[in-house]
């Protein structure tokens, strides 16, 4: 019934929104533009565009003009000093005279009686071992064989049986068995700190500043690695190599690093001390004693070394033969004190089980 | 660039993942890095049993040659011979098995076997040398052939290869010494030229002591032999011949004293010596053709020359500055460099066979040295101190200082010496009577 006012509502809806929205879709551009100008003069024209000129250099600069005349000084005026007026004198009263200090006589010092002497104008005499005075026989160096990195002290003499003869002590059947006393561990073998030669009283060493330094150690030789490979020509070299390779590192670190705590440092050096203990190095060449190796060695998880694993991995500053003659002591060394096990902890077992030792006899050499 | 960084990633890729599915545990684990820096320094322990005698005439030879073999090794103070007693097992057959365990249980680090075998006059020795901790032969296995008569020297070819194989030093101990042997009280003493092997044995006279007779010096090759004698009443210098003993006299002009020779490293040239006029100087003289050349020319008394190993520069000592010091001079002479700089004197430098120090003689406070230094005067260490010690000679690898020392007082006498170039192992050499002035030889052929 009421569809006559649904259509005609809905065709007024239609025509607004068609009057309202329709120009939206259209992109016709409007016809005109206006603009407003104005009108200027051919002179004013010509004097715009000149100002947009650039500045031309003048060749001559107009000098300043010098003064005619010079300035005359002012003229100074001597006016007379003023006088001062000073105070008048005060008449105060003299001080009271000082109180002489009392002079108190001491007992005089014994004189020295002194009988004059002419100087001794005899020759000093020369330096001659013929000459020279009877010295008391120095004491000989201790024949110490060993030198190790702690002193230790000669043992005490032997104990002597002794000349009374005592009679044996029946055991008291009654009585408890006796604990029996503890073994004493076996005294260290004496040795002293460093080489003592029998000129060690006598002055070691030149007064004379040290000359030349030896030539520092030959960059390290890695004796396993393979020939690292050319580099590829061309925009390689344009690479952040610095950015890949520590991206590289820290990959590796994240795979490589073994898992747990850390030795602490006093565990690093009770290592480092076990194996220095049996490092003899008193068979070495003196080139030998300049060498030094890195030797690779992995641990069985008792402390123990594996003993085939024991490789050389680098060595620096001396020949081959001398590498060789320190790698042979400390491979000796590594055995030698490592066949009842490092004391290390078991809980970081992950941390040594590949260890990479560098000896180093530089300082132990003379 | 890209397709640099698509490679890289791609192979990380591959790697972390290898790495994670696959670990290794041996090779995935950071090591631990551990730096060693102090040792001990102490005789390495060697077991030499006796050497098997293969055939019935080298049973006692085998025990000897044993014998001076281990008397070698541990004469350097670098070895300890560990003895027969505490031997577990013993070597049964040069050819057999080593039972490494019982030799590793009285910690003999090293194991010298051997055997001996005579036929006729032909003396054989063969050796091995043994890691023990190792389990394996250090080097591979010498023979020798050589005269019964000369068993000794043998022995010293076997620890002269023991010694470098284990050591690395050079060998020394096939060598000789010659000496001047002295008997009688020091206001009488009777001085004649002798030669030995390095360790006192088979001491032979070259001369009588009919004159006094000082500082001989082995040529180069040693075979020949330079001393000076007063036989005519002034010094001169004879070149001796010690296979013949034939001698002849290097003549020098009247009124003039020559002493303190030695061979060039060629051994065609004599450095030494001459006193004309109050002065002494240094000459060289030319062997063959007897000219001779004036080496330096100054009021100072020069004296006690020695040619650098290749030739081309002679140390010597000098009071050209008040004392008696070291100088270094180019050997054809020209302007010479002090390298002494301490206190005390300075003298009887010898230049090291290796080049790099030179051994002298010091007085200081009243006492002598025997003490080593670098070339350019750096690095001076005294190894001796005592009454009177002068004289140093080296050995032929420039480990060894042999040297005389006298003991004070109107009984004194004068000892050979020996002494490591660290100052350690100072010993007593075996001789017959006392001994002063040593000249080492080179190595024997």
């Amino acid at each position: 019934m009421h569809s006559g006012q649904y259509i005609s509502a809905a065709g007024h809806l239609g025509l607004i929104a068609w009057l309202l929205l329709g120009g939206l879709f259209t992109d016709r551009p409007d016809t005109f533009e206006l603009t407003e100008v104005s009108v200027i003069s051919g002179a004013d024209f010509d004097a715009m565009v000149a100002a947009r000129q650039a500045p031309q250099s003048a060749t001559e600069v107009a000098q300043p003009e010098t003064p005619d005349s010079v300035e005359k000084p002012p003229e100074i005026t001597r006016a007379p000093d003023t006088a001062i007026e000073q105070p008048a004198p005060v008449q105060v009263d003299s001080p009271p005279e000082d109180t002489p200090p009392q002079v108190t006589e001491l007992p005089p010092e014994a004189t020295a009686e002194e009988t004059p002497t002419p100087p001794d104008l005899s020759e000093p005499v020369g330096d001659i071992a013929v000459l020279a005075p009877e010295t008391a026989p120095e004491a000989a160096p201790r024949p110490v064989a060993r030198v190790a990195p702690e002193p230790v002290a000669p043992p005490e003499p032997e104990a002597e049986p002794d000349a009374q003869t005592r009679e044996a002590v029946a055991p008291d059947a009654a009585g408890e068995a006796p604990e029996q006393e503890p073994l004493e561990a076996t005294a260290p073998e004496e040795a002293v700190a460093e080489i003592v030669t029998e000129a060690t009283n006598a002055p070691a060493r030149s007064n004379r500043p040290p000359g030349k330094r030896p030539a520092a150690p030959a960059p390290r030789r890695v004796v396993e690695a393979s020939e690292p490979s050319q580099e590829p020509a061309g925009e390689a070299g344009a690479v952040d190599n610095d950015d890949v390779l520590a991206a590289l590192a820290a990959a590796q670190e994240a795979v490589a690093a073994p898992s747990g705590p850390p030795l602490s440092a006093g565990e690093k050096d009770a290592l480092r001390a076990q194996i220095a203990k049996c490092w003899n190095i008193g068979s070495l060449s003196t080139a030998a004693l300049g060498t030094t190796v890195i030797i690779g060695v992995r641990m069985n998880s008792d402390a123990t070394p594996v003993n085939d694993s024991i490789r050389m991995i680098g060595t620096s500053g001396g020949s081959d033969a001398s590498a060789r003659r320190v790698y042979d002591s400390a491979r000796r060394a590594i055995i030698l004190c490592g066949a009842r096990g490092y004391d290390l902890p078991a809980d970081k077992f992950d941390q040594w089980q590949n260890i990479e030792m560098t000896f180093d006899p530089s300082k132990m050499g003379y | 660039m890209k397709h640099l960084f698509l490679s890289i990633s791609a192979a990380l890729g591959v790697t972390l993942a290898g790495a994670g599915a696959f670990p290794s545990p041996a090779q995935a684990q950071e090591p631990l890095r551990i730096v060693i820096d102090e040792a001990i320094i102490e005789p390495l322990p060697v077991a030499v049993p006796p050497f098997q005698a293969e055939t019935p005439e080298a049973g006692q030879l085998a025990g000897d040659i044993a014998r001076v073999v281990a008397a070698d090794l541990t004469g350097t103070g670098l070895f300890r011979e560990i003895p027969a007693s505490a031997y577990i097992s013993s070597i049964g057959n040069f050819d057999a098995s080593v039972l490494f365990a019982d030799w590793k249980a009285i910690n003999a680090q090293a194991l010298v076997t051997g055997a001996v075998s005579v036929q006729g006059n032909t003396l054989n020795v063969k050796f091995r040398l043994y890691d023990v901790f190792s389990g394996a032969e250090l080097g591979s296995g010498l023979q020798f052939s050589g005269t019964v008569e000369g068993w000794r020297r043998m022995a010293h070819k076997v620890s002269d290869a023991v010694y470098a194989r284990i050591t690395g030093e050079g060998p020394y101990f096939d060598s000789r010494v010659v000496y001047v042997s002295e008997t009688g009280p020091k206001d009488n003493r009777k001085k004649r030229l002798a030669i030995m092997d390095y360790d006192g044995a088979n001491v032979q006279y070259l001369t009588d002591s009919g004159s006094i007779v000082l500082a001989p010096r082995f040529s180069p090759s040693g075979d020949r032999v330079l001393y000076t004698s007063y036989e005519s009443g002034f010094p001169r210098i004879y070149v001796l011949d010690i296979g013949s003993v034939q001698r002849r006299v290097l003549e020098s002009a009247d009124g003039t004293m020559s002493f303190a020779p030695r061979f060039s490293p060629s051994g065609e040239t004599v450095v030494f010596s001459l006193t004309q006029g109050g002065n002494t100087d240094i000459y060289t003289m030319d062997i063959a053709s007897g000219r001779s050349q004036r080496l330096t020319n100054t009021p100072a008394i020069e004296t006690a020359p020695s040619y650098s190993p290749d030739g081309s520069r002679i140390v010597f000592e000098s009071d050209r500055s008040g004392t008696q010091q070291l100088y270094v001079m180019p050997a054809t002479g020209g302007e010479a460099q002090r390298i002494s700089f301490g206190e005390g004197r300075y003298g009887t430098p010898v230049w090291s066979p290796r080049g790099d120090l030179v051994a002298f003689t010091k007085q200081n406070k009243g006492r002598f040295h025997i003490g080593v230094m670098r070339l350019d005067g750096t690095q001076e260490r005294l190894l001796t101190a005592s009454f009177l010690d002068e004289g140093p000679t080296w050995a032929p690898n420039g480990r060894v200082i042999m040297f005389a020392r006298e003991t004070q007082g109107a009984g004194g006498s004068s000892t050979l010496y020996s002494v490591d170039i660290s100052g350690r192992n100072l010993r007593p050499v075996s001789t017959p009577s006392g001994g002063s002035d040593p000249s080492w030889s080179p190595l024997q052929d």
